[in-house]
């Protein structure tokens, strides 16, 4: 293991030595495009107050500064605390450092307070703490469900994100994504031109007809169907199988005309759900007006995490009168197999196959049974994780961390450290992940940590399993 | 002592204990405001009551949640709380005031039971202490009042054992009874404005969580606007 940062933080000025952590560790520094310079703890309070005017945080932040107990209870949840033993990898230590500065600054209380008693200002180093701890989390959410009091950290490091972002702290690779997936021809995290793309869907065409010996299509903008359908653009570029899997589950219960994919956007990422409101407001604003334009009755989001979260709780926030019901593929295969209409073989896949929980779509309860229903139905050798559904450990590359290469080390030596454990003891072949950035975390951890494993998605295996009448 | 014990019991207790009720129903209106605000504000009003009311159950009665992590500290804080709550309203001298003052009261402990729990609390406090002291995750998270609480807390139960047992007394009893009085009074003023009050507060953690992840459909962009002007790019 590097003892060194692997790359360096790019503020005006190396971060301070916090504190000797008990494992020697990689830390969590991202690159900032054009990082703040000057006058950081004046932008922090100015943003820090813009949003508590203009947004709803307030009430959580009165509730959780009353309601938090300093239990710990939390720190026996967290995968990171759990790799690092460091004290600021405590899900409340965290939660603390936001909490603080809302009762100094804009509570009565604490202005009162400061004034008379004096007490310590926020200062620039601070602001590095503040920048780092909140991109180590994951925002996995997997310490509320431990928190006696129902505190939300996930919520906690969503704002403490939101707020750095507004003062231009913000990853370099979840900016950029985004600014490709607002401007690009395709609006496409990855900038896919639309030639492209559509090159790719007649390879994947051709590719389904060699293997299933169907004429299998991808309806492309296509007016007037049921389900407009988003995948995370990664798959577009590497996951060949999923999307085929994907078209092929559609063509066998019937649907082949009832979905479209549009060339105006066809990404169903989301990066604001990592770091900025406003960036979640318009990506969902943009995902809702391409199936306007193609007059789609609802939004079916493919195999990832985050895109699946944001499309059913934020189409419905952000959609304004664009608005439309959001599904994920995999509700919605489970839901063909129940009916009856998706038959499969249940000898299919016979290695020995696990399946991962992408946290934001199990840690609410969401989506944890209609994978399984589908796994078991074709997979006799499915083994589970301990723990696994709701209780489920993030693969370490949640809150955006995935796609933040220069964290790489990080992401291998904590954040994902549990997760390689959980893999390893489940000795299973296969690793089921129906997330883009769980696929790249966990491929990343397989390799890492010399896992005999390989990382898949469910699409994957639906292809091979599919019962063609 | 004769005076000073009356007016413990009498005006100070009626002020204290009003200051705590009171104190805790701002609180609590407080956070109902805000939860009103966000509801008002919030574009998609699908909230999921059922399962937050469940967890709420769950957590209220947290026996199945216990083992699941830091069992030990989950069961001395489990007999913490219970202690905490059964002897002060259900110690057969305490039932008997409010007989006097309110007209009627409810079932008491045995004297047994309740010297019992008094005891367990008190064992409780100091192991929560100690938890907090030498149980790394807890003291990096703790501060004074963590300590200091769980201290004033004990006062009450300590003086109001020592009143109890006329074996032990260290003072005359009445001083002792002013002592036990007084203490709680302490802890009453203290509620509404410590984490005591989460006393009051606990429903408002998981009731109210989703209610904040339900974005105003309007904040971002007016965020934005108020602090980069017109002209926002991602």
């Amino acid at each position: 293991m590097r003892e060194q940062p692997v790359v360096d933080w790019i503020f005006h000025e190396p971060p301070p030595v916090i504190a000797k952590t008990p494992v020697k560790a990689p830390r969590a520094h991202y690159h900032i495009i054009d990082p703040p310079k000057e006058g950081r703890v004046a932008m922090f309070l100015r943003a820090f107050a813009a949003v508590l005017k203009y947004s709803s945080y307030k009430g959580m932040l009165d509730a959780y500064s009353r309601l938090s107990t300093g239990c710990a209870r939390c720190s026996a949840a967290c995968h990171i605390y759990r790799a690092t033993g460091d004290d600021k990898d405590i899900p409340c230590y965290r939660t603390y450092l936001l909490l603080d500065i809302y009762r100094r600054y804009f509570t009565l209380e604490g202005q009162v307070k400061s004034l008379v008693l004096g007490g310590r200002e926020l200062c620039e180093a601070d602001i590095d703490l503040l920048a780092e701890s909140f991109y180590r989390c994951n925002a996995c959410r997997r310490c509320s469900l431990e928190c006696p009091m129902g505190i939300d950290q996930g919520l906690m490091t969503h704002l403490g994100r939101y707020i750095l972002s507004e003062m231009g702290i913000v990853p370099k690779a979840l900016r950029l994504s985004t600014i490709r997936e607002m401007e690009s021809q395709t609006h496409t995290t990855t900038a896919m031109p639309a030639p492209a793309l559509e090159d790719f869907i007649v390879f994947l065409e051709k590719e389904l007809l060699r293997l299933t010996g169907r004429p299998i299509r991808f309806p492309v903008d296509e007016p007037g169907r049921e389900f407009i359908f988003f995948a995370p653009a990664s798959d577009f570029i590497m996951e060949a199988e999923t999307l085929m899997g994907h078209a092929a589950l559609m063509h066998a219960v019937g649907y082949q005309d009832r979905w479209t994919i549009g060339t105006h956007d066809c990404d169903a990422m989301n990066f604001g759900l990592y770091y900025n409101d406003w960036v979640l407001d318009h990506v969902v604003c943009q995902l809702c007006g391409e199936a306007d334009r193609l007059r789609a009755q609802k939004i079916m989001i493919g195999e990832c995490g985050h895109a699946a979260r944001t499309a059913k709780e934020f189409v419905p926030v952000f959609g304004r009168d664009l608005k439309r019901p959001a599904i994920s593929s995999i509700e919605f295969a489970a839901q063909m197999l129940q009916a009856g209409k998706l038959k499969l073989d249940p000898r299919a896949i016979q290695q020995r196959v696990t399946y991962h929980d992408p946290c934001n779509i199990a840690r609410s309860g969401w989506i944890i049974e209609q994978p399984r229903q589908l796994l078991r139905a074709m997979a006799p050798n499915f083994v589970e994780m301990t723990p696994h559904g709701r209780w489920n450990y993030c693969c370490g590359g949640g809150g955006g961390a995935a796609s933040i290469d220069e964290i790489h080390d990080y992401r291998m030596e904590i954040a994902g450290k549990v997760k390689a454990e959980q893999l390893k003891a489940t000795g299973a072949d296969l690793v089921v992940a129906p997330c883009a950035e769980c696929k790249k975390q966990l491929r990343e951890l397989v390799k890492h940590y010399s896992l005999n494993m390989e990382v898949v998605g469910l699409n994957d295996l639906l292809l091979k399993a599919i019962r063609w009448e | 002592m004769e005076q000073w014990l009356t007016f413990a019991r009498g005006p100070l207790f009626i002020a204290t204990f009003s200051l705590m009720v009171l104190g805790l129903l701002r609180l609590a209106f407080m956070q109902l405001w805000e939860m009103v605000k966000a509801w008002l504000r919030m574009e998609d009003h699908r909230l999921p009551w059922w399962k937050n009311i469940k967890e709420l159950l769950a957590w209220s009665f947290p026996i199945t949640q216990i083992p699941r992590v830091k069992p030990v500290i989950g069961v001395v804080s489990l007999f913490f709380h219970a202690a905490l709550l059964a002897t002060p309203l259900l110690l057969a001298e305490h039932v008997m005031l409010w007989r006097r003052t309110l007209g009627f009261g409810w079932p008491s402990l045995p004297r047994v039971l309740a010297d019992g729990l008094t005891l367990i609390f008190m064992v409780a406090v100091l192991l929560l202490l100690g938890i907090r002291t030498f149980h790394r995750p807890s003291r990096a998270i703790s501060r004074f009042w963590d300590y200091a609480l769980l201290l004033v807390l004990l006062l009450p139960f300590v003086s109001g054992y020592l009143a109890m047992h006329p074996e032990f007394l260290i003072f005359r009893i009445k001083t002792m009874l002013l002592l036990h009085v007084l203490s709680a009074e302490l802890v009453f003023v203290l509620i509404p404005f410590s984490k005591l009050s989460h006393a009051a507060l606990f429903p408002f953690g998981r009731l109210s969580s989703d209610f904040y992840w339900r974005l105003p459909a309007d904040g971002p962009d007016r965020v934005a606007r108020a602090l980069h002007g017109e002209e926002v790019k991602a």
